[in-house]
């Protein structure tokens, strides 16, 4: 039967591209990539994402490891690292003791020096508008619900400010930016601490969720009179303006590099779990901008790919530092550095 | 000859041949896939009551209904509430727009459409169906939601805010929006189905109908929609199932809230949604198994539709099979 | 059909008059309906070409990503339109030979209740939103090993499979029975019957189920976040790595501030779509031909 042949010619035409595809994959995924090193994964914060994203073609010409960030969140890049399904995760909340228990032989490590800005969007209003903590904490309860309401207007005096609605832009997904913003309403507001609370993932009681700090971004970047929190290169990278933040001596700072260095001094040795706080520091750091934090990277203590992480981590705490400023991320300060080192060298194959 | 005889028969045949080896051989195999698939569902199932286990042991059925969502350590707290709220809203409204609009177009294509429209039109109807959510969410975000926020919510806003329905718009993401993208999504799959179920509503039914002096509507109304009614509501709950069940472009476009409340320019968000948006991040066990009990409710739901679509039309076609046999 | 009663002419008049009017109005409401269907049909699909073409070049293809790019160097979604087809391809290679060998058994060889019974697991199957796939295989593959194209090619598998094995039921049982019995009648064996004799016949209907299986699932989104979605941004064709792909990359883009991001997003969502498209009318052709070749036998 003439037809039989036919459709028998075309199954097997079909059969053989099949085949032909599947064996060029699991040839490509076999043969030796553009590197000759290792692949390094790692997800998480995406606070940190932007200064990560420069350290991937210096690391490629360096090391010739791939580096690989997928900015997807801190608390996704906690689980992810729990779950061993990456190599190294990011996250800007320091871990919880549960959170140890359950990473099973992780540490963190902190690598990077950056500050929460708070953004907004209000056209024909000057950048670096005045706002504190207890009045920020109002807005984003919602007990303050237009820019020109007198506490808002208090802080500025001489800038005309418009009646727009305040749309109000916080985090959907588990993050550390939200955890250093929360921080740092809890420390300034007792009723946002016992209303709310500090965490990675709040119960907003007004705002639309954005995805990542990008997503934070868009909606106030696309939103007139909206106010959101991002790292401060995301307000750079977007042209989005953001605030003069008031800190405990009564001075407004900015999310500059300046400020950040002098939250830093606030704590200069990390704790017995590498982490460090330094919201609001007290009044004697006269500069400090009160929303800076560090963030850290999350490691397992035994891992295949030991040699070729701690070759990366090294050169992220030295010699990455320098990609930071021009993102406004402060080198991480000598004494951290120390201890950071040392966290490094602790990492076994 | 239905395909159950044809295959009956052709099984018939076969009664004292003798077996080869490759019959039992094929048999087995293809049997073994059959296993495997019906394997595969069981296993979906036990999975994902397996990964909620955290929740559904801590929280038992009070989390079906439980308004609440704190993921703060030391106060945690979850429920499924204000998500069951969100799809109810969304699916049942996005229902609601989207019914209309499909029959009006099933019947356009019917019955009213000059010839040279019905092609296109059809065309342009499988090209929404082909269109993916995720397309449709990135037009939600950039298009839509600004579009709907600055031309429609403000104004609406402004005319009538004191209705609770018409509260503050938000950011550009709100249920109204998620309503809108849902509509447009439920919309291809009604419409397609109605317009087959009113060609197969047979000829002499529709003729007898206007011979008798009806109207094009009372003919519609007293013989279309009656013949069609079952395959009608299965198109309904498929739309309702598939509306339900879309996390993407609900998630682009609804902007996560965690509340109930009337206004429809809020925030809010559904069940599949809130998996969408927050699976990955999950901070603790706690967390993760109530977002997997979220999935666990959205699952039951959509078996039960899949199940009720299913039952509405076997009795459909056994209904109009004894009709028709009736007639002959 | 409606009882006039013995009123006088005039009254039935009135009625008539008042039947019609009811006809003018429900025909303009399905005229006011069908328009406005059309014309948000018009609108999402006139959006996504228009703004999708503006940005439509060839680096889409060849060039891979630069997150937070400081400078303007060209970049595009090459990771992407590499991960999709290795993905979408080995979901084929998983979906396809069971898909058709559970049709061939519950056409073939089930007693009536096996095939009723395993034919509502399949409609179960197809019921189940796409982001509880994603959620069981993520319990099922991830959990511990980690992400992989190969995890999602399994998740999109379980989309395609209802698909693929109810096309290739529905022209197994368009094949005559005549043909079964003549060669039955010849002395072959009954599995060569059907595998050399029935199935050639389908083959035209099961390319079509395929690929009406792959236009769904190109799309799928939700069981890719669980599965492949911590990606690199260099392109990358080994199925044992999580890949990037077009749905996830439109996904992250459209959340993005950047209006640069939103331009690609629109370029590889036209891309998508004109595949979907191409591929859902080819299969539809290919049917009606097949159907008019089984016609005409």
């Amino acid at each position: 039967m003439p037809k039989l042949g036919h459709s028998i010619r075309t199954t097997a035409v079909l059969a053989a591209v099949a085949a032909a595809f599947a064996a060029l994959a699991v040839g490509a995924g076999a043969a030796p990539a553009t590197h000759d090193g290792t692949t390094l994964v790692g997800a998480g914060s995406t606070f940190v994402a932007p200064l990560v994203a420069q350290w991937i073609t210096p690391i490629g010409a360096a090391y010739g490891d791939e580096l690989q960030y997928s900015a997807v969140g801190s608390g996704a890049g906690v689980a992810a690292i729990t779950g061993r399904t990456v190599d190294f995760g990011a996250s800007d909340a320091p871990l919880t003791p549960d959170q140890f228990t359950a990473c099973n032989g992780c540490e963190q490590i902190p690598w990077a020096l950056g500050a929460t800005a708070v953004l907004y969007n209000l056209p024909g209003v000057k950048n670096l508008l005045h706002m504190d903590g207890p009045t920020l904490a109002n807005i984003f309860m919602g007990k303050i619900t237009t820019w020109n309401d007198p506490a808002i207007a208090a802080l500025n005096p001489g800038v005309t400010l418009p009646s727009t609605k305040i749309s109000i832009a916080h985090r959907s997904d588990n993050s550390g930016t939200t955890f250093n913003f929360t921080d740092f309403l809890s420390s300034s507001s007792p009723a946002w601490q016992s209303a709310i609370g500090t965490g990675v993932a709040v119960n907003w009681p007004v705002g639309s969720g954005g995805k990542g700090s990008s997503g934070v971004a868009a909606i106030v970047s696309s939103t007139q009179g909206a106010i959101g929190y991002a790292d401060i290169a995301y307000a750079l990278h977007n042209h989005l303006s953001y605030f003069a933040m008031k800190n405990k001596s009564g001075k407004f700072a900015t999310p500059g590099l300046r400020g950040m260095l002098s939250a830093a001094e606030s704590q200069t040795t990390p704790n017995a779990d590498n982490s460090l706080s330094i919201v609001n520091p007290p009044a004697k750091y006269a500069n400090a901008y009160p929303i800076s934090t560090y963030t850290y990277v999350i490691v397992p203590l035994q891992t295949q790919k030991a040699p070729d992480l701690k070759k990366f981590l090294f050169w992220a705490v030295t010699k990455g530092q320098a990609f930071g400023p021009k993102l406004l991320f402060e080198p991480i300060p000598k004494s951290v550095l120390v201890v950071a080192e040392k966290a490094i060298a602790k990492i076994q194959p | 000859m239905t395909s159950l005889d044809i295959a009956e028969n052709a099984r018939r045949p076969f009664t004292g041949r003798r077996v080869r080896f490759g019959d039992i051989a094929l048999q087995v195999v293809a049997g073994a896939a059959a296993a495997a698939v019906t394997v595969l569902v069981g296993l979906i199932i036990w999975k994902v009551i397996d990964q909620a286990r955290p929740a559904l042991s801590k929280y038992n059925v009070h989390f079906i209904f439980r308004v609440a969502w704190n993921p703060v350590l030391g106060r945690e707290l979850y429920g499924a509430g204000s998500f069951l709220f969100g799809t109810a809203i969304t699916s049942l409204l996005a229902l609601a727009l989207a019914t209309p609009l499909a029959l009006g177009v099933a019947l356009f294509l019917t019955e009213l459409s000059p010839r040279f429209l019905k092609a296109p039109v059809t065309a342009l109807v499988e090209t929404l169906a082909a269109v993916p959510s995720v397309v449709i969410g990135l037009w939600g975000i950039i298009v839509l939601g600004p579009a709907l926020r600055n031309h429609i919510e403000g104004p609406i806003h402004s005319a009538l805010g004191w209705i609770p329905l018409f509260g503050t718009p938000g950011a550009g993401a709100s249920l109204f929006t998620a309503i809108l993208v849902l509509t447009i999504m439920i919309l291809p799959i009604v419409s397609s189905i109605s317009r087959e179920l009113i060609l197969g509503v047979p000829h002499e039914l529709k003729e007898g109908a206007l011979a008798l002096g009806t109207t094009s509507w009372e003919m519609i109304k007293g013989v279309v929609f009656p013949y069609a009614r079952g395959g009608i509501t299965a198109a309904l709950i498929l739309g309702l199932g598939r509306a339900v069940g879309e996390a993407i472009a609900v998630s682009q476009v609804v902007g996560g809230g965690v509340f109930i409340h009337a206004n429809l320019f809020g925030t809010g968000d559904t069940l599949a949604s809130k998996i969408a948006e927050s699976y990955q991040g999950a901070t603790t066990k706690l967390q993760t198994g109530s977002l997997v009990y979220l999935g666990l409710i959205l699952l039951v739901f959509s078996l039960v539709a899949n199940v009720s679509a299913q039952v509405i039309v076997r009795r459909v076609a056994r209904k109009h099979g004894i009709t028709r046999g009736g007639r002959a | 059909m409606s009882a006039q009663g013995l009123a006088g002419p005039g009254r039935h008049a009135d009625h008539l008059a008042r039947r019609r009017r009811v006809n003018r109005t429900m025909e303009i409401l399905a005229w006011v309906a069908a328009a406005i269907a059309i014309a948000i049909l018009v609108i999402v699909v006139y959006s996504v070409a228009r703004k999708g073409a503006s940005e439509l070049n060839l680096n889409l293809i060849t060039k891979d990503p630069i997150p937070f790019s400081l400078t303007n160097a060209p970049q595009g979604l090459a990771n992407a339109f590499a991960g999709t087809l290795v993905i979408v391809g080995f979901a084929i290679l998983m979906a396809l030979p069971v898909g058709i060998l559970v049709a061939i058994y519950l056409n073939e060889f089930a007693p009536a209740p096996i095939r009723n019974a395993v034919s509502m697991v399949l409609d179960i199957l197809n019921g189940v939103p796409a982001i509880v796939i994603g959620i069981f295989v993520y319990g099922l593959l991830v959990l511990g090993h980690g992400q992989s194209a190969l995890a999602g090619s399994f998740a999109l598998a379980c989309l395609m499979l209802p698909l693929v094995a109810r096309a290739t039921m529905e022209v197994l049982a368009l094949v005559p029975n005549a043909l079964r019995e003549a060669g039955l009648g010849l002395g072959i064996a009954r599995w060569r019957v059907t595998l050399s004799i029935v199935v050639p016949q389908t083959v035209g209907g099961i390319v079509t189920g395929t690929v009406l299986a792959v236009a769904r699932v190109a799309g799928e989104t939700a069981p890719l976040l669980f599965t492949s979605s911590l990606v690199g941004t260099q392109t990358d064709w080994s199925p044992f790595h999580a890949l990037q792909s077009i749905p996830v990359a439109i996904y992250e883009l459209s959340e993005s501030p950047d209006p640069a991001d939103h331009a690609r997003a629109w370029a590889a969502a036209l891309v998508l779509l004109i595949f979907i498209l191409f591929a859902s009318l080819g299969a539809r052709w290919l049917a009606t031909r097949s159907r008019a070749k089984m016609a005409a036998r």
